[in-house]
């Protein structure tokens, strides 16, 4: 369970968003809604303690974040705004590095089935900077599967997929969710999925 | 003491405190002046050249006292996180720059008909030579952020190493110096001074640092106000 | 511990990311050989003055070397966001400087011991000073390695300035300079007294780095 108690945070004495209160049980999805530069990327940073909020406290299955980082850490997938595989790296040694870093225990057959199913098992050993932009993302998500862990965050986890890729992504986010996970967030696009919450970041803006 | 790190008490202190500075500075220097040029005696080897140190070693003092100021209000913003820190930084800096300056240049004065040329790798204009250059990089630094906030927090990280680099500089600048100079040249101010010439460069160290005051108090001022407008 | 393993992937990541782009190593080499090259072009190829100076001149020009590392250690890994999936994976910055030190010295230092002895013989320098400045390099680089990182550290969002940096290194690399050069020309005592200085300098450097570096990232990170 996720829970943030009203937070708050200022850009150069600016408030960007004031008292953003959340909950997120297992099996339950949050959905981050606003306009450009209402502050989604930031509250989702927030979360994950990479930026630290001028006011308010993050607690994860009721233990400050700020106290257990790296135990929350233990149970957290990010996937920024950014791509964050190594363009030097294949596609395949991107996510064998993943696979180490998180020491997670997903197996060889399991990888083939993921890059299989998006249709990248043909790049296997392809250099990230031949992808296209699409591509490079759905490699991006692969790391949900990989690192396994509790809770998801996902920044604009929809932009630059085709359609085939969005219904894969919103089932793969209904399985999480019935798997007991949890799954926060941001997006312009509302996906039809069971169990979401819409949080409008407007609301916290202060005008 | 609470005008050191808040702005407000800062800028009430400073009002009532700048005129009586400006008058005891001015009776500083006068005074000062006035031992430097008519009531201290020739050196029996520099001949007049010795007033120079009154305003060098004064200069060379301000230098290192503004260091170890910015250090101190780096380490206090860092830690606890007060703008104030990072308006006296700002503001002191070029003051700080301009005092090693001083010192470079009148010691260069010094040299010429000392030594016979304008610069001599003389281990103590070495050593100054290189806190300029620390004073600049920390005004250089501060600049190349689009982001000031983050640039002044980096600088003061830059200052904080730069004082605790600035002893091992010294200590090898003075070994190297051992090393490849012999230790016939004279060193700009002999430790033993005679009553004399000590009285006026304790008046100009003292009239020097009330004059870096008085600018550094009318910087911050002038930083504390530039600020609230920015806002 | 359950950290070994993002260590170890983290130094197999770079192993294979510096095997990729060794042209680039070999060019940071280059530099060091072209720059001796040049030294012996603007002074005349005099064999006395090359054993007066040529030690002074290797250990100028591994510091110009040093400065082309300085975008190499964090910026990438900071512009695509993979040091905040690093910190993630349990790696505290302190941590991952620490790796990335030990990582940059084994890549771009360790191979100016090969250079080095050749760069030596190119300017006709004796054996016995071979060896002294090989120890010295020794002890003298991983405290240019650990200033790099603090000067990279520093300019991860410097987007003015790009000379500071260089600056930033050249001024903190004074020391190291004066005691690796110095133990040419002097007596054994004073060698050895020297070398002792150095490796007092690498502990406080190899002490600082991390803390410092990570304050860096941090703050970069923070106002990114």
């Amino acid at each position: 369970m996720l829970l943030a108690n009203n937070i708050s945070f200022y850009r150069n004495n600016n408030i960007i968003f004031k008292d953003v209160s959340l909950a997120l049980p297992p099996q339950k999805i949050i959905n981050i809604t606003g306009a450009n530069g209402i502050g989604k990327t930031t509250l989702l940073k927030i979360l994950t303690h990479v930026l630290i909020p001028k006011k308010g406290n993050i607690f994860w299955n009721g233990k400050n974040i700020k106290k257990n980082l790296f135990n929350y850490y233990k149970d957290v997938t990010f996937v920024m705004d950014k791509q964050t595989s190594n363009i030097n790296l294949s596609v395949i040694e991107n996510i064998f590095f993943w696979k180490k870093l998180f020491s997670s225990i997903i197996s060889k057959k399991e990888i083939d089935a993921i890059l299989d199913l998006l249709s990248l098992d043909n790049y296997r050993n392809t250099p990230i900077n031949y992808l296209s932009n699409g591509e490079i993302k759905k490699l991006e998500l692969t790391r949900l599967v990989i690192e396994r862990k509790k809770l998801w965050m996902l920044d604009e986890p929809y932009i630059g997929l085709d359609i085939e890729t969005i219904n894969l992504l919103n089932e793969t986010f209904i399985n999480h969710t019935k798997s007991g996970g949890m799954i926060i967030f941001s997006s312009h696009y509302v996906p039809d999925i069971p169990n979401i919450e819409n949080l409008q970041l407007e609301n916290y803006a202060q005008r | 003491m609470k005008f050191l790190i808040n702005p407000n008490r800062f800028n009430q202190i400073s009002n009532i405190m700048l005129t009586p500075l400006i008058i005891l500075s001015v009776i500083a220097l006068t005074t000062g002046l006035v031992f430097a040029f008519y009531l201290s005696p020739n050196d029996y080897q520099q001949g007049s050249t010795v007033r120079i140190m009154y305003v060098h070693v004064p200069s060379a003092w301000l230098a290192l006292l503004t260091f170890f100021i910015m250090t101190v209000y780096s380490i206090i913003g860092l830690a606890f996180k007060t703008p104030f820190s990072f308006i006296v930084n700002a503001a002191v800096a070029p003051i700080g720059a301009t005092f090693t300056l001083i010192c470079l240049i009148t010691g260069s004065l010094w040299g010429k008909p000392m030594w016979g040329t304008w610069w001599v790798w003389d281990a103590r204009l070495t050593s100054v030579a290189i806190l300029f250059m620390l004073y600049l990089i920390i005004i250089f630094l501060k600049n190349s952020f689009t982001n000031d906030s983050l640039g002044e927090k980096i600088t003061a990280i830059f200052i904080i190493v730069g004082s605790i680099n600035l002893p091992i500089i010294k200590f090898s600048v003075d070994w190297w110096n051992t090393l490849h100079q012999p230790a016939s040249i004279s060193k700009l101010s002999s430790p033993s001074i005679d009553p004399s010439m000590m009285r006026p460069l304790i008046i100009m160290t003292i009239a020097f640092t009330l004059i870096a005051l008085i600018i550094a108090i009318i910087r911050i001022k002038a930083e504390i106000s530039e600020r609230k407008l920015k806002n | 511990m359950h950290s070994v393993n993002p260590i170890l992937a983290l130094f197999y990541r770079e192993l294979k990311i510096s095997y990729r782009n060794f042209s680039d190593i070999l060019s940071i080499l280059m530099f060091f050989l072209l720059g001796i090259l040049i030294f012996v072009f603007s002074i005349g190829p005099n064999t006395e003055i090359f054993n007066e100076i040529g030690i002074g001149v290797i250990w100028t020009l591994i510091l110009l070397s040093n400065n082309l590392s300085l975008r190499k250690f964090y910026q990438n890994d900071f512009n695509d966001g993979s040091i905040i999936l690093l910190h993630m994976s349990g790696l505290s910055y302190e941590l991952i400087v620490l790796i990335k030190i030990m990582i940059i010295w084994i890549f771009l230092q360790l191979p100016f011991f090969i250079i080095i002895p050749l760069a030596a013989i190119l300017l006709n320098i004796e054996l016995p000073n071979v060896n002294l400045i090989l120890i010295s390099f020794l002890i003298g680089s991983p405290i240019l390695t650990s200033i790099a990182s603090i000067s990279g550290s520093m300019n991860l969002l410097n987007q003015r300035n790009f000379a500071i940096g260089s600056v930033i290194i050249m001024i903190l690399s004074i020391p190291i300079i004066i005691f690796s050069v110095g133990i040419i020309n002097a007596s054994e005592e004073i060698v050895r007294a020297q070398l002792q200085i150095l490796i007092g300098i690498l502990f406080f450097f190899l002490a600082i780095t991390p803390w410092v570096s990570a304050a860096c990232i941090k703050l970069a990170i923070q106002n990114k």
